[in-house]
């Protein structure tokens, strides 16, 4: 007995340092697979049916001008909505954390809603809205005051802003409530007390201590809605305004052209990814504690009447633009029999539900499609993302650092980047067509999202719990299974839902891998839009039911949003 | 100590009331400080001595009273004046010291000149100037975060002095040092407001720091003062069992102890009791005598802390140095008349 628990040990081969290595291991072949078969694509050239290695994809990149379109189209989409959420999340985080603005603890809730809605639908709902002299605003304007309305145009790069800011405004004040709530109160006290007023005091002093949070949030947002394809598609791709995201789809499809697609991907990859690393090493230095754990909790302001209406206005209006006047517009739309730009609560029928939900096979076969994802996805990502994170925080290793630089890529790739080099790597095996590639695409692209909220749990979990169960005769197996998942399960489901959420409204990282057979909601919406808005409206909201439940359900688990 | 009114009163506080909710931090208290004094706001944890320092800080608003610091009146509810904290002209050292992380040292300090619109050059001359004084004038460049903890508190000692305050305020100043350090702040701060003659007031829970760093104490409880007056009187002249609890005497009710009738408790000092194995010949009239059992003994150094067990559940606690007696052991105690206090609250 003795000699084989001996001959086990030296074998290296246990369970406890396996498990988290296959863990590791299938992450990074999930991010290193599909980018080199992206980077070998890019560098081929068919030449009358023979592959030559060639940089011709690269050197038509740099000198295209669609390409330079796209790319500062994105680059003002990428700032505008930067900006825009920056000052909105900041703006919003700060009202329901430091002010004593009435309501103030289910805004801190009501506000993180448009962070599990999908921007697509927000989209769709925003055209709803405001489509030029057909959206509900126009006819309600021109029923009241009379003549055609046209209205802002929200076929353009600025509603394109509008919709992406109201979007990512949740995950600034993600990144900024969090610290605002747990700084040391004497940090503001001691500035005022030493003659800053008020605005000076947030100035110099508030603003600064927020800078590591508000960049690592201004970065993400700009990468990430630079790089998002679905609300440029519902808005200006028909208008023939591209972003990059938009142009690589074009570049698939009008005409295929896979290498300088592939090119363009890795184009992308390269900067998002310089981009991070830099905000990494950045953050790496500036780092600071602004918890003393001494101080007094942050003063709550008193707001006067004035400064109460103020606070109301904006957390109201932001509340409203971003899910009540979008979901209501869909609501209408979905309940009429012909949507004509008014509602008519006379003719309203439940018709577009029962069409999407029973009669049309393809939006039925696209919603359980798109559950068995979800459902699926969630699971096997939940397992890989644990491994890791055991990895990342309980075992020695020197590559740490490395593996989690590595790990958290996917984060700043372009869904629609990803499933590019996925589709390269797929197109000429049985994988191509199925939900299978799908289902990796989608691990491959989200996994980082359940992996950092499983290790900030676990980060917190003293080792000495589960040292204790070893040295009270446990086996790694028993003490996994008795002591570390009961303790772990609260970040295990939350981690769950946050990718049952992310997958059900998926769209970049779908529309370059469904075939016949496998469209999923999303896809659906997209080819419906085409012939019916009122169907299109009744997947919507069964789309956005979904993801409210799964809204409910997280904040069920209490954990918090991790980035 | 001074009286509200009266010429002398540099600060004033008169009736002042903070509540919490159902909580009264603060009671309808009342105090005063005059020009270059030092006074200590003494208690345990909870008695309202923060929130007193900071309803002066303006950092919080009472309910009600009347607050004026170097002839302004910062706060008065009645007449409905009460001035923000940075109109009040004040330095504070925070308990957390509260030193900027993103700022560098000298930023730190100069801060208050910076606010007040000081030009770069004389601000800066002035930060370096107080910089030396307390010793970090070559740590002026680094940031804030790279200090120890000592050096972080005369960082925040600095700010809190630069702009040359009329009063300074210590919130717990130096209970985050270790004991040597605190030590030698404490004398450092002594020899500094000697040398700079601003007038302090001391928070503190430490009877140490607060004997060591004020003339005058007052010693608060649930948010009343229980006792004030010269340090020395505070501390030596015990007048009610809470002062006598929180100096750390033994406080026993008068009826369980033989002999000692007309008053409510008896108080003394734990030095002050003397042990003997036999009936004490020594004992005069007035003295208290009562036996006892060793129930616990540690040892402190030059002397023993021994836990003595006396009739009806009473324990005590008694610094002895002769040393010659284990747990069970039987004694007699015996305190003289002159060091007992006969407390009726």
């Amino acid at each position: 007995m003795q000699a084989g628990t001996q001959s086990k040990e030296k074998s290296g081969w246990t369970w406890q340092k396996s498990l988290p290595l296959l863990g590791v291991s299938m992450g990074i072949l999930l991010i290193i697979g599909p980018f080199m078969a992206g980077l070998v694509r890019s560098l081929l050239l068919w030449v009358a049916d023979d592959p030559q290695v060639s940089l011709a994809n690269y050197a038509w990149l740099f000198t295209d001008r669609r390409i330079q379109t796209a790319a500062i189209n994105s680059l003002i989409c990428g700032t505008g909505a930067m900006s825009i959420s920056l000052v909105l999340g900041t703006s919003l985080a700060w009202i329901v954390s430091r002010t004593n603005v009435p309501g103030r603890e289910i805004f801190k809730t009501l506000n993180l809603i448009p962070f599990f809605f999908s921007p697509y639908v927000g989209a769709i709902g925003w055209i709803f809205l405001v489509a030029p002299y057909s959206g509900l605003m126009q006819t309600t304007t021109a029923t009241l005051f009379g003549g055609p309305v046209e209205g802002p145009n929200i076929y353009s790069l600025a509603g394109v802003i509008w919709i992406l800011s109201l979007f990512y405004t949740p995950y600034v004040y993600l990144f900024v409530i969090s610290p605002l709530q747990r700084m040391d109160a004497a940090f503001e006290d001691a500035a005022r007390v030493h003659g800053a007023g008020f605005w000076t005091t947030v100035r110099l002093i508030t603003l600064p201590l927020l800078q590591p949070g508000l960049l690592s949030a201004a970065l993400i947002v700009f990468v990430t809605s630079a790089g998002l394809f679905d609300v440029p598609l519902a808005l200006t791709a028909t208008k023939g305004i591209r972003t990059m995201p938009t142009e690589v789809f074009a570049l698939v499809r009008y005409p295929s052209d896979l290498g300088r697609a592939a090119a363009f991907g890795i184009f992308i990859t390269a900067v998002t990814v310089a981009l991070t690393l830099w905000q990494r090493a950045h953050l790496a230095k500036r780092r600071y504690e602004i918890v003393s754990g001494k101080g007094y909790k942050p003063r709550v302001i008193e707001l006067r009447r004035s400064g109460k209406i103020i606070a109301l206005t904006i957390e109201i209006i932001f509340l409203m633009t971003s899910v009540v006047l979008p979901v209501l517009a869909l609501i209408l739309v979905a309940l009429s029999p012909l949507w004509t730009g008014k509602f008519n609560p006379a003719n309203a029928t439940l018709a577009n539900f029962n069409y999407v939900l029973f009669e049309y096979s393809l939006t039925r076969q696209a919603i359980m499609n798109s559950l068995f994802l979800a459902v699926t996805g969630a699971t096997i990502g939940v397992m890989i993302s644990g491994l890791q994170s055991y990895y990342l925080v309980r075992v020695r290793s020197a590559f740490k650092s490395f593996v989690d630089a590595l790990l958290a890529l996917p984060l700043g790739i372009p869904g629609i980047v990803l499933s590019l080099f996925f589709l390269i790597f797929a197109i000429r095996t049985p994988l191509y067509g199925t939900l299978a590639i799908l289902l990796i695409a989608y691990i491959a692209r989200f996994f980082p999202f359940a992996t950092r909220t499983i290790t900030a749990m676990l980060s917190a979990i003293h080792p000495e719990l589960e040292e204790s169960a070893r040295a009270n005769g446990a086996s790694w197996g028993q003490t996994m299974r008795i002591i570390l998942l009961p303790l772990l399960r609260p970040a295990l489901i939350a981690a769950w839902i946050m990718l049952f959420i992310i997958f059900i409204r998926e769209l970049g990282a779908s529309i370059l891998l469904y075939a016949s057979g496998t469209e999923t909601i999303s896809i659906a919406m997209l080819l419906l839009s085409e012939n019916s808005v009122g169907y299109v409206a009744a997947l919507a909201l069964i789309q956005l039911v979904l993801l409210l439940i799964g809204f409910s359900l997280f904040r069920l688990t209490r954990a918090p949003v991790v980035q | 100590m001074q009286g509200q009114g009266q010429p002398e009163s540099f600060v004033t506080i008169s009736g002042v009331t903070k509540k919490f909710g159902d909580f009264t931090a603060l009671d309808a208290l009342s105090f005063s400080v005059r020009e270059g004094g030092t006074l200590a706001l003494l208690g345990p944890s909870g008695c309202g001595k923060t929130t007193m320092l900071r309803c002066l800080a303006g950092l919080e608003t009472p309910e009600s009273g009347f607050i004026s610091i170097a002839g302004k009146v910062v706060f008065d509810s009645a007449k409905g004046i009460n001035l923000n904290p940075e109109e009040r002209g004040l330095g504070v050292v925070f308990q957390s010291y509260a030193v900027w992380p993103h700022m560098s040292v000298v930023e730190n300090v100069e801060f208050p000149l910076r606010v007040r619109g000081i030009s770069k050059e004389e601000r800066r001359a002035r930060a370096m100037e107080i910089l030396e004084i307390v010793g970090l004038g070559q740590y002026a460049q680094r940031s804030a975060t790279q200090l120890s903890g000592g050096q972080q508190q005369r960082v925040a000692l600095a700010r809190a002095l630069v702009h040359k305050p009329a009063l300074v305020l210590f919130d717990e100043a130096l209970s985050n040092l270790d004991a040597a350090l605190r030590e030698h702040m404490r004398l450092e701060l002594k020899a500094l407001q000697d040398k700079l003659g601003f007038t302090a007031l001391y928070v503190t829970h430490d009877q140490g720091e607060a004997l060591g760093l004020a003339e005058t104490i007052i010693l608060m409880n649930a948010g009343r003062i229980d006792t004030s007056g010269l340090a020395r009187d505070v501390f030596m002249n015990h007048r009610t069992s809470f002062a006598a609890l929180f100096f750390g005497l033994n406080v026993i009710e008068a009826d369980k102890l033989p002999g000692m009738t007309g008053t409510k408790f008896i108080a003394f000092q734990r030095e002050h009791a003397h042990l003997s194995s036999v009936t004490d010949s020594a004992a005069q009239n007035g003295d208290l005598v009562v036996p006892g059992r060793i129930a616990t003994r540690s040892f402190q150094g030059l002397v023993d802390e021994y836990a003595i067990d006396l009739a009806e559940g009473v324990s005590i606690r008694v610094l002895d140095g002769q040393g010659h007696f284990s747990p069970g052991d039987q004694v007699h105690v015996r305190i003289k008349a002159g060091n007992l206090f006969r407390l009726n609250d």
